[in-house]
């Protein structure tokens, strides 16, 4: 079998790729570089990712029948990673980008001779093949306009084209983003994906999915010249981040739920680009990909049964006066001289789940000295999140242009805070959800469907 | 024909008569536990009533599976030497029905044993590679709604209408459902309405209306459909028959209900009725060409040899396989033994200390290590060290069964502080439910509309240090939880005398579950200074298997409590007293301790050490320090089997990525019934279990009975199991762990979903480059007893006749005063008496 092979490409490819992120590291550390800091981030998680991944394997995948292979095509996925990443050139970036559409479908498909990964590459590929078809043509568009294939030319000249062309090409791209994201209707080939070894969702979830908003961040340029495809992703942002919601609610299975999760936090990521809070989002990307790599890896631990469902931390009362409290703070910033525009939305959620666990922590049945060592970790928490975010704005810059009214976009947390208390009030066990929203939720993360790019999770009648 | 033809006038059976057919149907799979308590089965335990090769033929059909190892297997087995030649050949003229036979012509120089071994051996396999067949889309749809069903706690929402049970939830469901619309269309719209609501009704509607190419055997019918899903159908017999009821209330499922469900789908057209057809390919070709026969030409009795050597499929050539392999293990074991008897091997040669460990295969090596360093006596021992007990943990968690699952609990104790550390056990507990309430806020967090995307992001940075310690230290991360563990075993104990509402041991049953140890090890009761109970368990990090590794004795838990509560017992004056009044004086400087052997690491922990008396310190010193040094010899044995570094193995103990922390049971292959003397001698490799046994202080059989009908049938559950996960990993075994996907809490699917797996993973049976490392192989139960009360026991104890007679058990019986040896007949053995040219020298 693999002892013909004279690397053990294993061992190869994880040193290359802890090698890489040390390099890359001190690269970035000399600051003598033409890269942003936001390819420089994204870079090192993909290498973070990349490497820890490589060496979990190490003993997870002993025992594959293709270890070799296996290796070789995760090396060569964060190498087309990390093309598209760095890419200061618009066929290099393209390049990159399908070549790691294409060989994240081959990891789905990594068993041999199983006809459920067979159909969740085709899936994949399918789904990829009409996205970055999209991404192809938004590029050539670009490139022919500006008549350059330097990405930073493009980038500072896209004002040379014309409105109703440079709106095709940011659909196009964020068509791409959306396939890439697996956001509805995309999600199918993300949520049949579990055939793919445990590693490899880890990295696909943490360092593949996140790509989409990689893209929005990287031609901001053009979409702040194109608010049609700002407010087309902030509408299928938005869908996406409840949805996804709705389908990691009923999954009983750690993967799927998992995978719904992403779903989810890659709609408000995209939803985050298209307000122009660019900080919230690269902050999203990075934090979302260590967290859900995090999980994934660790899906091994989700065997013990509980006889019930988990209570809700917050009764309906609590999350509506927080919800409320939520509003009026997001009217203040919205309305007030702060002057605070995209950000918002993020900015006001992540207040609002702070408020939520330090009002969850004294309701637990715990000591005092528990409930001050839970207080720390949830400040400690809140504190991270806000460095971060921080961080990320000093990569690129807090804000894009508003392209919502203030009013609007303070609308926008209405969703999020009234699907919130009605999660309260089901965990209060008000009353069941409606079978026929369950249904959909559930089928909505099922495999049993025949595969097809393109076959929505809202149409459900044409199954057959 | 109407389909949907109320009740008629052919009489619809009552609800008793669908009742008993469902729970004859529900046979034909065995229960199956969750992973948090994984209990091994028998995945074939419904065909036990047949023998051996039938039942594995039957079970093939049935379950559309593999009933050997593929040929290219058992070839190479053969080429590493775990069968040899001659036990080959043996078994092949036994497969033909003796010399007589197997030397009949077939050509000029060409026997009927020549075709079958050059089929053996050499000729190409006829079978075609199996692939992982998809779920048809009715199996797919069901095991979608059992995998919703069946939640324990994971999803945020519960499956609405659960209450109603498993057939009326889905059916009040299927309605909305567009895959179930699709899969019947409006046939199962119509049958939808009027269906009756109870599924004994439906069963009862469905038979009566007995559809085109209906089985009129209805059990064998409903069997075949319960066999389809047979991961869930286990599933739902562990929640009707073993399952704690308040941890299944508010979801209540029999196998009616799934049953109901099948026969829902196959009236409505979504599903057929016909059990699949493997198809065979012959080898004639192959086997003519070898030997440049014209089987054409043959005459007609030549030509019946010819074809039915030709025709044999893998199954059958695996089956003679297996026996070669099993009389291989016989001959090289037997003679050892009948050797000590002969020589009446030094009996009695203990001065330092007594151990008395769990029968497991894994403490075989390990014992074999510890007498290397002093002298040790060693004993085997059911790991729950006879105690049918489970325990309240003291925060507030759900009780363990620590208990055979073939027994109910009869007591059920309390963990509690250990005077004098009520503080500390209040500072665990508290940090557990500290913990616990984190965990909850944080999936609370994790899944809340608003909360959901600042929760992610919060927690990325202390993921990524969390990837990195995990990944790059295991061992230090894994610190933390070890010492929790240790302090725990500190400052807590599972308190002998009960406590706040549980019932603790009289003092009479005191007294009988500490004499039982000596009655059935044959230990005597002039004891060593020191005698050590030690239980086992394994450490496993994100292992969804990790209950596998632990004791089968204890339900799938480490064994330690049951110790510790023995050993108390055992050190209680007036216990020691009752065991006087019994003829069972122990030495009054006897003590007994409590200890438990990781099977992973092979280190030893030795329980509530501070309560040891200054008289016994040294010589707990010298103990500990011999069993470290064993430990130490032992894991480097291991390791060359695991292709791995002595040091290794600590590493993957803590390593959130070992899949293979330890080999587990695997090549278990004998049980040997005896003192420890007889098999002290020779080197086991750890593939038996070792059960003590003095046949001199069981005048009655009683013991041994308890023996063979209760540890020993444990044994074979468990040999049942690696032997057909083996055998067909992908039906009887559950996969590669790479692509398992935990659900509900309770167990794996493969990929995306569909049934839930039953048996072990691939790793834990099949080397990195894909050989088998267990040998599938029925166990060999080997006793020192006179044959008369070994016959005598059998013959009162049916399971025993039905282990022994069909075959899953093979016996051996050597004499005490001869050491002559008998094989216990096969009731089916094709083999005339005495003309088995493999019986076992005596």
């Amino acid at each position: 079998m693999d002892k013909t092979i004279p690397l053990p490409l294993s061992r190869l490819v994880t040193a290359a790729l802890w090698l890489g992120l040390a390099a890359l590291a001190l690269i970035l550390a000399a600051a003598q570089t033409a890269l942003s800091g936001m390819q420089g981030l994204i870079g090192l998680l993909t290498l973070f990712i990349g490497a820890i991944v490589a060496t979990f394997s190490q003993r997870f995948m002993r025992g594959d029948a293709q270890r070799e292979r296996f290796f070789g095509l995760l090396g060569l996925l964060v190498a087309a990673v990390l093309v598209l990443t760095l890419a200061g050139n618009v066929v290099v970036f393209a390049l990159g980008w399908v070549a790691s559409g294409l060989l994240l479908a081959r990891l789905i498909g990594h068993v041999r001779g199983w006809d459920e990964a067979e159909a969740a590459a085709a899936r994949t590929r399918h789904a990829f093949l009409i996205g970055d078809s999209a991404v192809l043509a938004g590029l050539a568009i670009l490139a022919l306009g500006t008549g350059s294939t330097s990405l930073a030319t493009i980038l500072s000249s896209v004002g040379i084209l014309p409105q109703p062309l440079l709106v095709v090409a940011a659909l196009l791209l964020l068509t791409g983003a959306a396939a890439r994201c697996a956001l509805p209707p995309f999600s199918g080939w993300l949520m049949t994906s579990m055939t793919a070894p445990t590693p490899v969702s880890a990295l696909m979830h943490a360092g593949l999915v996140n790509a989409g908003g990689f893209l929005l961040l990287r031609f901001a340029p053009l979409f702040e010249a194109a608010p049609a495809a700002r407010l087309a992703a902030i509408a299928v942002g938005l869908l996406a981040a409840l949805w996804g919601l709705g389908i990691m609610a009923v999954r009983s299975d750690v993967k799927r739920a998992l995978a719904g999760s992403t779903v989810s936090q890659m709609g408000f990521m995209i939803m985050s680009c298209g307000l122009g809070a660019y900080a919230a989002a690269l902050w999203h990307i990075v934090a979302h990909g260590l967290f859900k790599a995090w999980l994934f890896l660790g899906a091994g631990s989700a065997v013990g049964m509980r006889g019930t469902a988990p209570r809700a931390a917050l009764g309906a009362g609590t999350v509506a006066l927080i919800g409320a409290g939520a509003l009026v703070v997001g009217a203040a910033l919205a309305f007030g001289s702060a002057g605070i525009g995209g950000e918002l939305v993020p900015l006001v959620l992540a207040g609002a789940t702070a408020a939520m666990m330090l009002a969850a922590v004294p309701a637990t049945r715990v000591s005092l000295a528990s409930r001050v060592t839970l207080i720390v970790a949830v400040a400690a928490l809140i504190a991270v999140n806000l460095l971060g975010f921080v961080f990320a704005g000093s990569l690129v810059g807090f804000e894009g242009p508003a392209v919502l009214s203030p009013a609007a976009t303070l609308a926008l947390l209405l969703p999020f805070l009234g699907l919130w208390l009605w999660q309260a009030r089901l965990g209060e066990g008000a009353r069941p959800i409606n079978p026929a929203l369950y249904v959909r939720l559930l089928n909505a993360g099922d495999a049993t469907r025949a595969p097809s790019a393109l076959q929505s999770d809202f149409q459900q009648g044409a199954v057959k | 024909m109407n389909m949907h033809a109320p009740i008629t006038a052919a009489h619809p059976l009552t609800r008793t008569e669908v009742a008993g057919l469902v729970s004859l149907a529900a046979r034909t799979v065995p229960p199956m536990w969750p992973l948090e308590s994984a209990i091994a089965v028998n995945p074939l335990a419904g065909f036990e009533d047949r023998p051996f090769n039938d039942a594995v033929a039957a079970a093939a059909q049935r379950f559309g599976a593999r009933s050997s190892l593929p040929l290219v297997s058992w070839r190479a087995l053969q080429a590493e030497g775990r069968l040899d030649e001659r036990s080959l050949r043996d078994a092949a003229i036994a497969h033909l029905g003796g010399t007589y036979c197997a030397w009949a012509n077939v050509a000029p120089g060409v026997t009927k044993l020549d075709l079958l071994l050059a089929r053996l051996s050499d000729i190409a396999p006829t079978d075609a590679p199996e692939r992982p067949a998809r779920l048809s889309p009715a199996a797919a749809f069901l095991a979608k709604w059992c995998g919703a069903f069946f939640d324990h706690g994971v999803a945020g929402l519960a499956m609405p209408h659960r209450e109603l049970g498993l057939y009326r939830a889905v059916l009040a469901l299927a309605d909305h459902d567009p895959e179930f619309a699709a899969l019947t269309g409006d046939e199962g719209r119509l049958l939808l309405m009027t269906v009756p609501r109870d599924p004994q009704e439906a069963i009862a509607e469905a038979l009566a209306e007995q559809g085109e190419g209906w089985n009129d055997d209805h059990v064998a019918l409903l069997a075949g459909l319960v066999a389809r899903l047979p991961g869930w159908a286990g599933h739902i017999r562990w929640r009707s028959e073993h399952a704690d009821a308040d941890l299944v209330a508010g979801a209540p499922a029999d196998m009616a209900d799934l049953i109901a469900l099948w026969l829902l789908l196959v009236r409505a057209g979504a599903a057929d009725i016909t059990p699949p057809v493997v198809p065979q390919n012959s080898a004639a070709e192959a086997l003519a060409d070898h030997f440049a026969i014209t089987p054409a030409t043959l005459d007609t009795r030549r030509r019946a040899h010819f074809d039915a050597i030709a025709g044999m499929d893998e199954g059958d050539l695996g089956a003679i396989f297996m026996q070669a392999a099993e009389w291989h293990h016989a001959n090289t074991l037997v003679p050892q033994l009948q050797a000590a008897v002969r020589t009446a091997a030094d009996r009695e040669s203990w001065t330092n200390a007594q151990l008395v460990f769990c029968i497991d295969v894994r403490s075989e090596p390990f014992r074999r290590a510890l007498e290397a360093q002093g002298p040790y006596q060693t004993l085997g021992y059911a790991g729950f060290f006879g105690l049918p007990m489970a325990l309240h943990p003291h925060d507030g968690e759900r009780r363990k069964r620590l208990l055979p699952v073939l027994l109910g609990p009869q007591h059920d104790l309390a963990e509690s502080a250990k005077p004098g550390h009520e503080d500390e056990a209040q500072a665990l507990t508290d940090t557990v439910v500290r913990r616990a309430e984190g965990a909850a806020l944080f999936a609370a967090a994790k899944s809340g509309s608003s909360t959901a995307f600042a929760t992610a992001e919060a927690t990325g940075p202390f993921a990524a240090l969390s990837l990195a310690a995990r990944t790059l230290a295991p061992r230090l991360s894994d610190r933390a939880r070890k010492a929790r563990e240790a302090r725990r075993a500190e400052a807590l104990h599972p308190a002998v005398d009960g406590c706040a509402g549980h019932d603790g041991f009289s003092l009479a049953e005191k007294i009988g579950y500490a004499a039982a140890l000596f009655r059935l090890t044959g230990l005597r009761a002039d004891t060593a200074r020191l005698v050590v109970l030690t239980g086992h368990g394994g450490s496993a990090v994100n292992n969804p298997y990790a209950a596998a590794l632990d004791c089968g004795a204890c339900g799938g838990h480490a064994g330690g409590a049951n110790a510790r509560v023995l050993a108390a017992m055992l050190n209680d004056g007036a216990v020691r007293e009752g065991l006087a009044g019994e003829g069972l004086t122990i030495p009054e400087d006897t003590l007994f301790l409590a200890a438990e052997h990781n099977t992973t690491t092979d280190e030893v922990t030795i329980f509530d050490r501070a309560q040891v008396p200054p008289s016994h310190r040294a010589e707990l010193a010298r103990l500990e320090a011999d069993l470290a040094a064993a430990g130490k010899a032992n894991r480097e044995t291991r390791a060359v089997k695991l292709g791995r570094t002595a040091d290794d193995l600590l590493t993957g103990a803590s390593h959130w990525g070992e899949v293979r922390p330890e080999w587990g049971l695997a090549n278990n292959a004998s049980f040997v019934v005896g003192p420890r003397w007889l098999t002290r001698a020779a080197d086991l490799d750890g593939r038996s279990f070792l059960h003590s046994y003095d046949w001199q202080q069981d005048e009655s059989g009683a013991a041994l009975a308890t023996i063979l009908t209760a540890p020993m049938v444990v044994a074979q559950w468990i040999n049942c199991q690696y032997l057909f996960s083996t055998v067909d990993n992908q039906r009887y075994g559950a996969g590669d762990k790479v692509t398992q996907n935990v659900v509900g809490g309770i167990g794996v699917v493969q990929g995306n979903g569909g049934d839930l797996k039953v048996g072990l993973p691939r790793q834990s049976l099949f080397t990195d480059d894909g050989r088998p490392y267990h040998t599938p192989q029925r166990l060999l139960t080997v006793v020192l007893a006179p044959f008369e009360r070994v016959e005598a026991i059998i013959a009162a104890n049916d399971i025993l006749d039905r282990l022994f007679g069909n075959g899953w058990v093979q016996l051996v019986v050597i004499d005490p005063e001869t050491g002559k040896a008998r094989r216990w007949r096969q009731a089916a053995s094709p083999m005339p008496e005495g003309a088995s040219p493999n019986a076992i020298s005596c």
